[in-house]
């Protein structure tokens, strides 16, 4: 019996372990053979010797599956050592690509506006006259039109040179109240390391009845859009000039680079220029028939929220496609 | 507009502001504050008097200077050839440290000693002034010998450059900008008192009259004056120079000096000119157009009110008699007319066309003031003047009104102490509104929101409280919105299968699509003014951008560049309509241990694959766009839901070559094809399905479309798909080649018995070959 037992802990392979249960467990193996004993017992000592040979099986048994249990254990784990692969060679391999960050960042401002239940609208980058201009209180000879280098084609239309008529556009086809952002392109003829001729921009409006949008409105929108897109910046409101607003307002935020200390991104002054913003002029909606209206509209520069939030120095390179630069955002 | 803290001074006791405060009241109130600018000096440069000059007996361009400097007289070589005519000058003495830490030692200069150096303008941190050292005199104040030039304050000064927005032409002044920082700092003006004037001559009627023809749209007004001799004018020109304002001529810089600091645009005409034969000085005002006021004498023109002055006009030294001259008009008509007529404006329109200072009295009396500072001069007594005295705008301004506007209670009472520091007059005051009338330098103030606008300004947008806006709620979710967040989805998708997303002009090369033969928006509807010549058209498509955006990547060593784009392009006749391209250029995959660094180039199949991750399933047929960059026999029309929205094709050689590009595949489709459409489920079968696979052998002309068409016309029930597996070809089968189809058959019915599943075997095989001529395999 302890003969067998040890035969059965020697053993150091799965194989082995086979062969011993032939040996012990099989037709023609030890068990087999004591138990054929058994008809030359005496038949009163044959149950005694039958119930002490079935616990020896049953021990031996109990002995052989653990000692299984442990070599396939040990063979598995032979196994998985065997199959190991050098993890760090293939940390590259992702094949994703990326998103502009100008779209991302649109995306990202789109989703404020959208988790607000404001709409999106869009309109031709083929504008006229009256929607990109007149209708926002800008008149022929108007000098804020100077602000604008304007794209012209030949039959008098133009490139739109805000998403301002898109604003136009959406009160002259439906009824307030309107809550609306119009992302999109915009065109200036200017080129150079601060300007392309292509940008983009939101421009929010939000249109009730008369006496109910305010100033107060208008920040307290605006503070929480530049929290959610910037982090815990200060927010600071200086009086402006737009013409299709009125009072109108650009707004700053404590520079996220130098946090208000003054650095060469914010010229030393500690602010750094996002949005412009404003009461919706009563001319703009005279131009599209509405009476008796209060509203708000604001816009920003996509770009430049892009460039702020991702420090890209350069804002020409954000339309040469240049991949060294994409895959930085994979 | 650039204005200095002394000459602010002139009108508003600044004193007590420090100039941080300074630049965050311009700030708060909507001029927006460029740059601050102190002017500071060091202590040891200090006012000179220059006893003697000599010239240096071994240079030319040198002279020996003993000055006096307070502490004894020092001698100083001076290359400035006009320290000749200098008394007093700004002397750097021993020690002095000038910007860029210049410090100012016992020099040598050719043998000479000197101690010390006489300054230019320049020298000492302060605007170029012209050639040759500063020369000072009174205007800045006493001179005491040995005093620090910093000690002036009129040196020593800030100079705060303000950047306007269009509608603020009353601040181009000093006075103006004095005026709105009156209000906002709640300190009152000093008023501008003329001292009496003992040099009158006789009446200005007696030698001089002005007459108008037509309806006058302007103001003006005139004086008349002899000038002999101008003198001291150091203060006027360091001052000019500060905030940038150039002049040229004669009396020039008194007129500039005039222009800046009242905001009233005055002239001055010689007044030999306007003599006609009764020996009087006889001005015609001329309106020749709507908004066009003609000056002329003796039916000459001389100038156009706002726009211009004709040069011959302009005084001098000899002129016997100086006519001076302000004027104002509306610069809305104004700006219209010189449109219209195409008038080409001096300088001072910048001003006029914004808007100048109506009050044509106070402009002529500063000018006054200053000769009687600067100059010997007499003058005649009284104007002559033609007022057009327009109605001016009335504005009842509501307090309940303001508040709603503003969001925040404001009282009438400080509305309308604001209104009045501003210029404003209040014609009637009732409990809650007062009836305004807007001065006439503020033409952009014509409705209650505009008075909100100035209301805003003065008391600080930033002390209005935030407060969010109550709405009554309404879903806002159009088709735009979603078509939006479709597009963002395949974007997502794009991304997630490798592409990188480009961005790029509107524009492009017309002769670029021109080479490719797409089509070009036509002429007459192209751009007038293009940026560039290699964007002077509008695109009509977005490849040729794609492609440029692939050669500047290989130009970047990148091997494999996956790139899309979702935009906007143009049909000939400038339709809008957004479309999705796709370039994919050079290898298919990065570089990398899959690949032992030796990736494929991208194929049709894996392009194929790439894209469909992208936009989903769709069907290819024969290509039936043409143009310069579809390679003939690689490329397809792309089918979605049994409509044609777009092509794909490998880059013709020739392109790719132009390019200069490697394997390249390119795709444009339709957006609006790619917008989730609605989909009903069909049933599934309880039952087993049967796949089987069919080998054929069939003419290599004929194209799998063709042989999938023929099953399709079969409709048969049982048929629940079918795709090609395999295809085959070697030399034993000559012009034919083996197609293997694999079958999926299964009945909604029960489980196919064999012969069912041989019976549709044999249907598909007879349909084969009558339609496409096959033979089993």
């Amino acid at each position: 019996m302890k003969e067998l037992e040890e035969k059965i802990t020697q053993v150091a392979s799965l194989e082995a372990l086979e062969r011993v249960r032939i040996e012990i467990f099989g037709k023609k193996g030890h068990l087999a053979a004591q138990f054929a004993k058994m008809k030359e017992i005496e038949p009163s000592e044959r149950k005694a010797f039958a119930q002490e040979l079935n616990r020896a099986k049953e021990s031996l048994q109990q002995l052989f599956d653990t000692h299984y249990e442990h070599l396939k254990a040990q063979e598995i784990e032979r196994q998985l050592q065997a199959e190991r692969v050098d993890l760090s060679l293939y940390s590259t391999l992702a094949n994703k690509g990326a998103l502009h960050p100008v779209m991302e960042t649109m995306d990202k401002i789109i989703d404020y506006f959208i988790a607000l239940n404001f709409s999106v609208e869009t309109g031709p980058m083929v504008e006229d006259d009256f929607h990109n201009f007149e209708a926002l209180n800008l008149p022929k000879y108007h000098p804020a039109r100077d602000m604008q280098d304007t794209f012209y084609f030949k039959d008098g239309g133009l490139l739109r040179t805000h998403t301002s008529p898109v604003q136009i556009r959406t009160m002259l086809e439906t009824q307030p109240p309107i809550r609306m952002i119009a992302p999109g392109s915009v065109f200036r003829r200017d080129f150079d390391v601060t300007h392309t001729p292509m940008f983009h921009q939101v421009e929010g409006l939000v249109v009730d009845r008369k006496d109910r949008v305010s100033f107060a409105n208008l920040k307290s929108i605006l503070i929480d859009f530049l929290h959610y897109m910037f982090g815990e910046v200060e927010v600071r409101f200086r009086p402006s000039f737009f013409p299709f607003t009125e009072p109108s307002a650009e707004v700053d935020i404590s520079c996220i680079f130098c946090e208000g200390e003054g650095c060469r991104i914010c010229s030393h002054t500690g602010w750094l220029e996002v949005l412009g913003c404003g009461i919706v002029d009563p001319n703009v909606f005279k131009a599209v028939g509405y009476e008796e209206v209060s509203g708000y509209a604001f816009g920003l520069g996509v770009e430049r929220f892009a460039m702020l939030m991702h420090q890209i120095p350069d804002l020409r390179s954000l339309f040469e496609g240049d991949i060294r630069l994409l895959e930085q955002f994979r | 507009m650039i204005v200095t803290r002394s000459w602010l001074n002139e009108f508003i006791d600044l004193s007590s502001v420090c100039d941080e405060r300074l630049y965050e009241t311009f700030n708060a109130i909507g001029l927006e504050v460029d740059s601050m600018k102190r002017i500071e000096i060091d202590e040891r440069v200090v006012v000179g008097e220059v006893l003697s000059v000599e010239k240096h007996p071994d240079a030319d361009k040198l002279n020996v200077c003993q000055i006096d400097i307070g502490a004894g007289v020092r001698q100083i070589v001076c290359g400035a050839s006009n320290v000749v005519d200098a008394k007093y000058v700004a002397v750097a003495t021993i020690g002095a440290v000038l910007p860029e830490n210049f410090e100012i030692k016992h020099a040598k200069l050719r043998g000479v000693e000197s101690a010390g150096m006489v300054c230019a303008s320049s020298e000492l941190g302060l605007p170029d002034m012209g050639k040759g050292i500063m020369i000072l005199d009174e205007s800045i104040g006493e001179l005491k010998v040995g005093e620090p030039i910093q000690s002036y304050a009129t040196i020593a000064d800030t100079i705060i450059e303000l950047e306007l927005t269009a509608n603020r032409g009353d601040c181009l002044s000093l006075f103006g900008v004095a005026r709105d920082l009156s209000s906002a700092l709640n300190i009152e003006m000093n008023s501008f008192e003329p001292k009496q004037d003992d040099k009158m001559k006789l009446g200005i009627a007696r030698i001089a009259e002005l007459r108008s023809e037509g309806s006058m749209e302007a103001n003006l007004c005139y004086k008349l004056a002899t000038i002999e001799r101008l003198s001291n004018l150091f203060l006027v020109k360091l001052r000019l120079a500060m905030v940038g304002v150039e002049f040229n001529g004669y009396l020039e810089p008194l007129l500039a000096y005039a222009r800046h600091t009242t905001g009233v645009i005055v002239r001055a005409y010689d007044g030999g000119i306007f003599r006609n034969s009764s020996e009087k000085i006889a001005i015609e005002a001329h309106t020749c157009a709507k908004g066009l006021v003609e000056i002329r004498g003796n039916g000459t023109p001389y100038g156009m009110v706002g726009v211009h002055q004709v040069e011959v006009s302009r005084v001098s030294e000899r002129s016997d008699m100086i006519l001076l001259e302000a004027s104002y008009i509306a610069p809305d008509t104004l700006v219209e007319a010189v449109s219209k007529n195409r008038m080409d404006p001096d300088p001072l329109y910048y001003q006029t066309s914004r808007g100048t200072n109506p009050n044509l009295a106070f402009g002529l009396a500063y000018m006054g003031e200053l000769l009687r500072r600067y100059a010997t001069f007499t003058c005649y007594e009284g104007e002559l003047g033609l007022i057009d005295e327009r109605k001016r705008e009335m504005i009842v301004v509501d307090a309940q009104e303001i508040s709603k506007i503003i969001g925040m209670e404001v009282e009438l009472s400080k509305i309308v102490m604001i209104l009045q520091k501003l210029g404003f007059e209040i014609s009637r005051m009732a409990d809650d509104n007062a009836a305004v009338s807007v001065p006439r330098f503020r033409h952009d103030i014509c409705n209650i929101q505009d008075i909100a606008e100035e209301i805003v300004r003065i008391i600080g947008i930033n002390n209005i409280p935030a407060k969010a806006l109550q709405v009554d709620e309404k879903p806002r979710l159009n088709r735009v919105t979603s078509a939006y967040k479709a597009k963002r989805a395949f974007k997502h998708r794009a991304v997630g299968r490798g592409f990188y997303e480009n961005l790029s002009y509107l524009f492009t090369d017309r002769r670029l699509l021109e080479k490719y033969h797409f089509e070009v928006v036509i002429s007459e509807l192209d751009l007038i003014n293009p940026i560039a010549e290699d964007l002077n058209t509008l695109r009509t498509t977005l490849l040729i951008n794609l492609l440029e955006a692939a050669k500047r990547n290989l130009n970047h060593t990148i091997k494999s560049i996956p790139l899309f784009e979702i935009g906007s392009i143009f049909t000939q006749n400038r339709e809008e309509k957004e479309v999705l391209g796709v370039v994919f250029s050079g290898q298919k995959e990065e570089e990398s241990l899959r690949n032992a660094g030796k990736p494929a180039m991208i194929d049709f199949a894996t392009f194929i694959e790439r894209l469909g991750g992208v936009v989903g399933s769709f069907d290819l047929v024969a290509c039936s766009h043409q143009n310069g960059l579809i390679h003939p026999y690689q490329s397809a029309d792309i089918v979605i839901d049994g409509r044609v929205c777009g092509f794909l094709s490998r880059l013709h050689p020739t392109a790719q070559e132009a390019f200069g590009l490697p394997v390249t595949f390119i795709a444009q489709i339709s957006t609006d094809a790619l917008m989730p459409t609605h989909i009903n489920a069909t049933a599934i079968s309880k039952f087993q399905s049967v796949y089987k696979d069919l080998s054929i052998v069939l003419d290599r002309e004929v194209e799998y479309r063709e042989v999938k068409s023929a099953l399709e016309a079969l409709a048969h029930p049982l048929i629940q798909s079918l795709y090609p597996i395999d295809i085959y070809h070697d030399e034993a089968l000559g012009d034919q080649h083996s197609l293997t189809i694999r079958l999926a058959i299964q009945s909604m019915e029960g489980t196919l018995e064999e012969s069912a599943i041989e019976s549709v075997m044999e249907k598909v095989m007879g349909q084969l070959s009558t339609k496409c001529g096959a033979v089993l395999r």
